[in-house]
């Protein structure tokens, strides 16, 4: 319990300087907002394009199919917003040897790294998101009820951990091979197929995105369930499953990497 | 304090031909060799003492600091310190410790200095009264004040390096580990940060590692010197010990006005030394050559040039550790 | 011109060393821009297996999967990194080095991403263009190869690069003012990646938008070259759309022209 206080506060204090920073560069930040958002602008005129075509796609409705991409974007922007820090791990921490000193602080390495930035660009992608889905529920016949709204809610943390874990566990490749922004890269552009409905897919991708590389569960499974009431104790209870048993791999992963981390020549 | 037993560190290399052709060859099969760069070092250090810690570029000077930091894993033999080992409980250890590394800085780069010390509160857990305490003396000893609420961008390197100092010292480490401390620091600046450190280490004990290409660094702090090269310990002693191992360089000082001493006196022919056996300076007046005492006897090197030349103002003198260094570095060093 | 060529060939040979040190890093990269490209194919055939396989806009289901990787093809071989580059460089005054050496500064640039390319696109263009062929064959019943059209395309593809590549320099030359070099070129690659058709073919939009788009340059950079192949455009139009392509890249070579005047005056006044 102390642990955790103690790692919200130095979280809030990271987040304070973060805030600070961003003060400073304002107009950086919203060319990064908006960046973000252009980007889902682009893929939802894609959509808009292909419905003017058909009425469906195999049985989905564009207000269920937007409502998916509009669930996908926000563990994806969680994440992004919280934990993007692991991307420099790849790309020039530990090459340039900058991961020095996170190793001589009493505090665990991943915890540090994970919070010390903060990726206000996200909010580009969160707004987007949760637009998309008021905009769509409304229209769309869903059944409420209590369980349902909280299920809903709780799964989101745990959807953006899935993307959390793959960052973590592609990005410690960089202690073996000095970069892994690649790697991150590769595993991360999987979650594109996690935007539309995973029926859509043919049974090999099906397979990949479910049970090796598992960004099904960061939308797709979630979403059927509050959309057609599918299988609660799969759709969500897996996700959460799934991301807590990632972590422990990211993790395991991360604490090998670490020791063998070679620093770099001078 | 600090116990060092039979340190090793083995990196692994990929070879690349040069050329295209050598790219794309490590494409298909990288070639990897294995190197040393730590071979089997030992030493300890006790408690309150400042050693220097010296090699020539490349000797893995590096690579054992950061095996005492905790940042690499050793591929054999363990350091402890305070009996910890960094391998076993990082976090633990490092609580310990105080690093600076002259290259690289720890503050945080956007930010006023005093919003790092702040973050480096919590990290390290510093009580509120504790830290308030430790702010005082720090700033007392480093001089922080008058550039506290500046953003560590726009600090001056010598600033900078006062800071990052002080930032190791918040959670008033038992061991300090300072790496090029004073590189690229005018005289005046060295000087104080020279001067801060010795002031700790006498006021808190603090043991303190040092690592430098500037001897008189470590002739002004230190007694003790471990030098490495090629990845071994090659000494370990007193700087004393040092000039009678090493040191048997005499140099000897005077004034003539013969217009060409060095071709008049002619050592080299005179007493058949080797080149690396002596070497002549002069400037103006005044003549400095440096010998080697066990080629030549101070007496006779004495005799023979007030005999050859007019001389006034003759002294002899034990070089300086620089001088013996550079000729240690130069020839490599035999065991 | 012989002379020429000689002073540039080391940067060419720099650039695909580059390449070669950095492969692994470069196959995981294109790796992960084909899994978009995946992504895509699925969305177009439940498009189609939803319309019952009929054509839409003009596009069947073969050719909508040969434009797809028509499209990826044409995007990595005119993929240019000189606005990142040459923002960083104007930043941090690494660009006053460049300036230094007797060689034209937007030369030195073009030769050395050249030379990152011949390394790449071999690998790529040559299986892609196979493939294809392949699926039209399969899908379609019928070879439809035909060796003028690629030689047009090859035309296109080589012209929309330097379109690609003088945009880029100009983009760089103005973006460096902001700090979020970053944000400044994912807003413009989304721009032209939805304008050039890279993704959606522009005969999906409504027909004023449609008219208006192929007007702009964008289209010259993607839309072109791969309708060119795909035997959309003969003819006349053909020659209308490589007339076009040429019109901008001679309008982007002298922007660029243009404002590295500009900028190298600039530098010149604040000494670097």
């Amino acid at each position: 319990m102390k642990s955790i206080r103690r790692a919200l506060k130095m979280y809030r204090i990271f987040a304070a300087q973060e805030l600070k920073r961003m003060m400073e560069y304002k107009a950086d930040f919203v060319i990064g907002i908006i960046g973000f958002l252009l980007a889902q602008v682009s893929n939802l005129a894609f959509l808009w394009l292909i419905f003017r075509q058909v009425p469906d796609l195999m049985g989905w409705s564009i207000n269920e199919i937007v409502f998916i991409y509009g669930f996908s974007l926000i563990p994806k922007g969680i994440d992004h917003l919280l934990f993007d820090n692991l991307w420099a791990i790849g790309h020039f921490i530990v090459r340039k040897g900058e991961f020095d000193k996170y190793l001589t602080r009493p505090i665990n390495t991943l915890f540090h790294v994970m919070v010390e930035k903060f990726q206000t660009e996200a909010l580009g992608e969160l707004i987007v998101g949760i637009g998309l889905i008021s905009v769509t529920l409304p229209q769309l016949n869903v059944q409420w009820y209590a369980l349902k709204i909280i299920l809903g809610i709780i799964v989101i943390p745990f959807a953006a951990l899935i993307y959390t874990d793959v960052k973590i566990a592609t990005a410690s490749v960089a202690f073996w091979a000095k970069r892994s922004g690649s790697v991150i890269y590769m595993f991360y552009m999987v979650s594109d197929f996690a935007k539309y409905p995973a029926t859509i897919y043919n049974r090999v991708v099906k397979g990949i995105i479910t049970y090796i590389i598992p960004f099904a569960f960061t939308a797709y499974f979630p979403a059927v369930y509050i959309l057609r009431d599918e299988n609660p104790i799969y759709c969500i209870g897996m996700t959460v499953v799934i991301s807590l048993a990632l972590l422990a791999l990211g993790v395991f992963v991360w604490h090998k990497g670490t020791r063998a981390y070679e620093s770099a020549g001078s | 304090m600090i116990e060092v037993e039979n340190l090793r560190k083995e990196f692994k290399k990929t070879i690349k031909d040069p050329g295209l052709r050598g790219s794309v060859k490590s494409l298909f099969r990288p070639k990897v060799e294995k190197i040393v760069a730590v071979n089997d070092i030992s030493f300890s250090v006790p408690e309150g003492e400042i050693l220097g810690f010296i090699g020539p570029n490349g000797a893995g000077k590096s690579t054992v600091i950061k095996m005492l930091t905790g940042i690499l894993t050793p591929t054999a033999g363990k350091c402890t310190i305070n009996g910890k080992n960094p391998r076993e409980n990082r976090k633990n250890y490092v609580k310990e410790i105080g690093v600076v590394f002259g290259q690289r800085t720890q503050l945080w780069w956007d930010l006023p200095l005093r919003e790092t010390y702040g973050v480096l509160k919590e990290i390290y857990e510093v009580p509120d009264d504790r830290f308030k305490k430790r702010m005082a003396f720090l700033n007392e000893v480093l001089d922080l004040d008058s550039f506290i609420t500046n953003p560590v961008r726009t600090l001056s390197l010598g600033q900078r390096m006062r800071a990052d100092i002080a930032a190791s010292l918040l959670h008033s480490p038992k061991v300090l580990f300072l790496d090029e401390p004073t590189i690229g620091l005018d005289v005046v600046v060295k000087d104080n940060i020279r001067n801060a450190i010795e002031e700790i280490n006498r006021q808190e004990h603090t043991t303190v590692i040092l690592t430098t290409h500037d001897l008189s660094d470590i002739e002004l702090l230190s007694k003790r010197i471990v030098m490495i090269d090629k990845g071994q310990k090659v000494f370990d002693g007193a700087i004393a010990d040092l000039k009678t191992k090493y040191g048997q360089i005499r140099e000897l000082d005077f004034e003539t006005d013969c217009p060409d001493p060095e071709r008049e006196l002619d050592y080299i022919n005179r007493f058949s030394l080797g080149e690396d056996d002596i070497s002549f300076e002069r400037e103006g007046m005044s003549v400095k050559v440096r010998f080697n005492s066990s080629a030549v006897p101070v007496s006779e090197m004495v005799g023979y040039t007030l005999g050859k030349i007019n001389i006034s103002d003759i002294s002899v003198k034990d070089a300086d550790i620089e001088e013996i260094i550079r000729r240690l570095y130069s020839q490599g060093v035999e065991q | 011109m012989k002379r020429r060529l000689k002073t540039y060939l080391p940067f060419v040979n720099a650039g695909m060393q580059e390449v070669a040190t950095y492969r692994v890093n470069w196959i995981f990269y294109m790796i992960g821009n084909t899994l978009t490209c995946i992504v895509s194919y699925f969305i177009w055939k439940a498009v189609y297996a939803s319309n019952g396989g009929g054509s839409v806009s003009g596009f069947d289901m073969p050719q909508m999967i040969a434009y797809l990787v028509l499209v990826y093809l044409t995007n990595t071989m005119i993929a240019s990194d000189a606005s990142y580059v040459i923002g960083e460089e104007v930043r941090d005054g690494a660009i006053s080095m460049r300036m230094l050496k007797p060689v034209s500064y937007n030369a030195t640039f073009l030769f050395q991403e050249i030379g990152n390319k011949l390394f790449t696109e071999f690998i790529i263009a040559v299986p892609l263009i196979i493939a294809v062929e392949i699926i039209s064959a399969v899908l379609s019943g019928a070879v439809q190869f035909n060796i003028l059209r690629l030689l047009l395309f090859l035309v296109s593809v080589a012209t929309a690069y330097l379109i690609n590549f003088f945009l880029n320099i100009s983009f760089g030359f103005v973006a460096f003012a902001t700090k979020n070099l970053w944000g400044v070129n994912l807003v413009k690659n989304t721009i032209i990646g939805f304008l050039s058709g890279a993704i959606i073919p522009l005969s999906f939009l409504p027909d004023p938008l449609e008219q208006v788009f192929l007007l702009l340059p964008f289209a010259s950079l993607n839309y072109t070259p791969v309708m060119i192949y795909m035997g959309k455009y003969t003819g006349l139009t053909l020659l209308y759309y490589l007339g076009m392509q040429i019109f901008w890249m001679i309008a982007f070579w002298a922007l660029s022209k243009l404002l590295w005047k500009v900028v190298s005056r600039h530098l010149s006044v604040q000494g670097g």
